[in-house]
């Protein structure tokens, strides 16, 4: 598939700037070796396919007029990922713009129960209730009916929450980033941040390890 | 009796409760904490299994979220819908020429 042995492998960004090298690899194959990976990703991230078949097919038009060429499959595959990542981000930026991605309702009381309410041992975890010991959580990264029950869970998470987690923890923007991204407060997005951690974990912890799922 | 306020301002920053430390552990991981926000929870933490687990769950999310995109069959089953592949395609060919 590589027919420049000049260009460079990966990591190159998605720079408007690189001259177009038409025919070095043929963007409608592209579609069909990058297409389903692409609107999967899309999809866990903007949950609409709609809004998911548009980011990539900007991403397929972006990557047009970069034009690069790559060494191997998996090289190209990175470099459009990387490009799709900053479409969902415009996608954001655009969405954040219309609605307040602010979401303060979501879960705001929903853990009480499992702390004590009264007496001097109030704010501590109930015991049956706090948080069990998760074993091998290590293997379940390899369990496919692990990652079956963590898009489950993920999926219930309320679309801005779960952007906000996603921006927080799988590409690793720092909280200024993602408040200037949302045009949110940093202290709103702390507590969303913590809502979704908690969810995520209870979720995980009803559906997966505390029915053995780790044992499967 | 303003001394006495801060002071327990000071030991309820000094000894969190468990539902503190779950939003403070959950912060350090966004925030810088302060001194004694940090030293609380510490103590806390020493204190409390039911939050250490806590933390070491919440460390078990990250690992999970970033995982999750290396690997194709760890996402959604449903892939690019056939109407909207050979419509980009089309887009691509005709932006090309």
């Amino acid at each position: 598939m590589a027919t420049d042995p000049e260009s460079t492998t990966s990591q190159a960004l998605p720079a408007d700037s690189a001259k177009a090298k038409p025919g070095l690899s043929d963007p409608e194959r592209w579609v069909d070796w990058h297409g389903d990976y692409l609107f999967k990703y899309a999809m866990m991230r903007l949950r609409d396919p709609t809004q998911a078949e548009d980011a990539v097919q900007e991403t397929f038009l972006a990557a047009l007029k970069g034009g690069r060429a790559f060494a191997g499959r998996s090289a190209e595959k990175s470099w459009l990922v990387g490009i799709l990542k900053n479409k969902i981000c415009d996608h954001y930026r655009r969405a954040s713009r219309e609605t307040s991605f602010t979401d303060l309702e979501f879960y705001s009381d929903e853990e009480s129960e499992r702390f004590v309410a009264e007496g001097v041992v109030k704010g501590a975890w109930i015991h049956e209730l706090g948080p069990q010991e998760w074993r091998h959580p290590g293997q379940s990264l390899d369990n496919e009916r692990f990652w079956q029950t963590y898009r489950d869970c993920s999926g219930k998470l309320p679309k801005t929450i779960a952007a906000v987690f996603n921006l927080r923890e799988v590409d690793d923007l720092d909280s200024k980033a993602i408040c200037r991204m949302l045009n949110i407060s940093e202290s709103n997005l702390w507590v969303m941040l913590h809502r979704a951690r908690m969810a995520l974990r209870r979720c995980l912890e009803t559906h997966w390890f505390g029915k053995g799922g780790e044992r499967l | 009796m303003s001394w006495f306020r801060s002071l327990a301002g000071a030991l309820s920053i000094l000894s969190p409760t468990c539902r503190q430390a779950t939003r403070l552990q959950s912060e350090a991981r966004d925030r810088s904490l302060s001194f004694f926000e940090k030293l609380g929870l510490r103590l806390h933490l020493f204190l409390c299994k039911w939050c250490r687990r806590y933390g070491e769950q919440l460390k078990f999310l990250r690992s999970a979220a970033r995982e999750w995109e290396q690997d194709e069959s760890r996402q959604a089953p449903q892939g690019l819908p056939p109407e909207a592949r050979e419509r980009i395609k089309e887009k691509l060919k005709s932006s090309r020429e």
